[in-house]
């Protein structure tokens, strides 16, 4: 896993990848964080962070969509498949490079959040559960990410069907919004996105937690079953 | 040593392999001789792994590739058809990588070796994507032998490179057979019979003939082919040779040459036919007896199978 982990992330920075991913993000998370924080004077990053996981959700998928669909199109794959290395930990490991990646973005990100202590008192409680929450989201969609890759033999498809899973999520939300009763409660509880509103008020609510350690879970599980059934086709 | 019992793979209504059973002895080298879409690289795919089986067994060194997979892996270095190469690294990370993978213990020194055994020491800093497709296919190559596993599949291990890196991979390939057991793949009948100790003929899925190269070249039994240039008119000549026993013949072109094909032939087959010319006055000018090609068996073999 160590040994797929360092080649994904190197060659994040090798195909450019990583840079345009790292350039889209800060670029975006910075001119939000002006617009809202230095701007208007507010020292919570909460609005900035809700309003970027809906954006987040198109610039994630530059890191995921090359995952497998890329390792078929070269063939690579079989060198991973016939290495003696279970295909959990090819999949652990691509997983986690994606989200080093996303890991490092976000300490970036908390950098400029510090500079808002200058400023005036930073909450830091729900500063740090906002990022934690965040990061556990981004989490959810670089499994999704991976899980559509692992689907298809084209980074395309792979992107674009990622998008189509989270704008309907992203919508979940919406309609939850609109919606009354048990059903809204049931469309909130499966969007990952308001989930995220949890971590917003400070507390790192376990049933949130879980709830998005499970969706990745989840997905990992699946991306490394479709590689397994793929081979057996 | 590798057993394979009734291997057998469909792709949906394909029968791309079809009940295929052989075994490779410790450090012998098998060849796989078969035509495009023959099924060999499908095989391949399954002995390492890559693929599964529709059914069938495959053990190497007595490991079943199901049952314990990563073991049997550990096993065996594949040189897939198309070298899996990473183009934006450099030719030593890729190694490296690759036997990270392989979990080798000394990856420096054994990249190394395994560089100056292929030839690859001079470009080990540039970058694969920019490599000539002999310096790929050594590359893939390099990498198979890393761990220095007991098993060596090659798929087409030739493809794509010079007359003298063909011959430079052939010696390389033979030397490498006296430590480890090797199937390789080729369509070129040469290349087979210059490394393989035995060579399996695949056509369709199935082995249609097993033998050493030698034997094959001789199954043609006491068929002979002779190929004579004589003086003489069409029908003078048919007229002698339709009086000789078991001989078919065609005409070749329009400078008097004839094939003539002799089933069950004599050794003094070429001396019978050069007196039965001369004593009808026809001046043979050139006779040449032709080996029997692997070439020619292959062609019968698969014509026979179609
Ligand atoms: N993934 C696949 N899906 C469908 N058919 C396949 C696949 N791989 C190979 N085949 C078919 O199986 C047959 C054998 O292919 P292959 O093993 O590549 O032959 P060879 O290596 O001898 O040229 C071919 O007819 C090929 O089209
Ligand atoms: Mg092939």
């Amino acid at each position: 896993m160590k040994a797929i982990f360092k080649r994904e992330l190197r060659s994040y920075f090798l195909t450019m990848t990583g840079y345009i991913f790292l350039t889209m993000f800060l670029l975006l998370a910075g001119l939000l964080f002006c617009l809202f924080n230095l701007a208007g004077s507010v020292t919570s990053v909460k609005g900035v962070l809700g309003l970027l996981t809906t954006w987040e959700a198109f610039i994630l998928p530059i890191l995921t969509m090359r995952m497998f669909a890329e390792d078929r199109r070269l063939k690579t794959d079989q060198l991973l498949m016939t290495a003696p290395v279970p295909v959990k930990s090819v999949v652990l490991g691509k997983f986690f490079a994606a989200f080093a990646m996303v890991t490092g973005a976000l300490l970036i990100m908390l950098l400029y959040t510090v500079t808002l202590a200058f400023f005036g008192t930073v909450n830091w409680a729900e500063t740090i559960s906002s990022f934690a929450g965040f990061w556990l989201l981004c989490g959810v969609i670089l499994a999704i990410g991976a899980f559509m890759s692992a689907l298809t033999d084209s980074m395309i498809v792979a992107a674009f069907s990622t998008y189509a899973v989270l704008i309907v999520t992203v919508f979940l939300g919406n309609i939850a919004a609109v919606a009354s009763g048990v059903l809204q409660s049931v469309l909130l509880w499966l969007s990952p996105m308001s989930r995220f509103d949890d971590f917003g008020r400070g507390i790192l609510d376990p049933s949130a937690l879980v709830y998005y350690i499970s969706l990745i879970v989840l997905f990992i599980v699946l991306t490394v079953k479709v590689t397994e059934r793929r081979r057996f086709a | 040593m590798i057993e394979v019992k009734n291997l057998v793979k469909h792709f949906g209504d394909k029968k791309a392999v079809n009940d295929i059973s052989f075994t490779v002895n410790d450090n012998e080298v098998l060849g796989f001789l078969g035509p495009n879409g023959a099924g060999k690289s499908t095989t391949m795919n399954m002995l390492t792994g890559y693929i599964s089986m529709t059914s069938g067994e495959i053990k190497i060194c007595g490991i079943d590739i199901l049952e314990n997979p990563i073991e049997a892996k550990k096993k065996i270095g594949y040189l897939p058809e198309q070298p899996p190469l990473y183009p934006e690294m450099t030719v030593r990370e890729y190694l490296s990588f690759a036997a990270e993978l392989k979990g080798v213990k000394n990856i420096k020194k054994e990249i190394d070796a395994a560089a100056r055994k292929v030839g690859l020491t001079e470009v080990m800093s540039r970058r694969v994507g920019n490599l000539s497709k002999g310096y790929k296919q050594r590359t893939g190559f390099c990498a198979a032998l890393l761990g220095n596993p007991e098993v060596l599949i090659l798929d087409e291990p030739t493809v794509g490179l010079d007359p003298n890196q063909i011959i430079e991979m052939r010696g390389l390939i033979k030397s490498l057979g006296r430590e480890h057991t090797v199937i390789l793949s080729s369509h070129i009948l040469t290349e087979i019979s210059a490394v393989c100790d035995r060579v399996l003929i695949i056509n369709d899925g199935r082995i249609i003939a097993e033998d050493t190269p030698k034997n094959l070249a001789g199954r043609g039994g006491k068929a002979k082919r002779i190929i004579i240039r004589v003086d003489g008119g069409d029908d003078a000549v048919s007229a002698v040779l339709d009086g000789l026993d078991g001989v078919t013949y065609s005409k070749l072109g329009e400078g008097g040459e004839y094939e003539i094909n002799i089933s069950n032939a004599s050794k003094d087959a070429g001396k019978k036919l050069f007196f039965a010319f001369a004593k009808a006055e026809l001046p043979i000018l050139e006779q040449r007896e032709e080996e029997r090609s692997l070439e020619d068996i292959f062609i019968e073999l698969t014509k026979g199978d179609k």
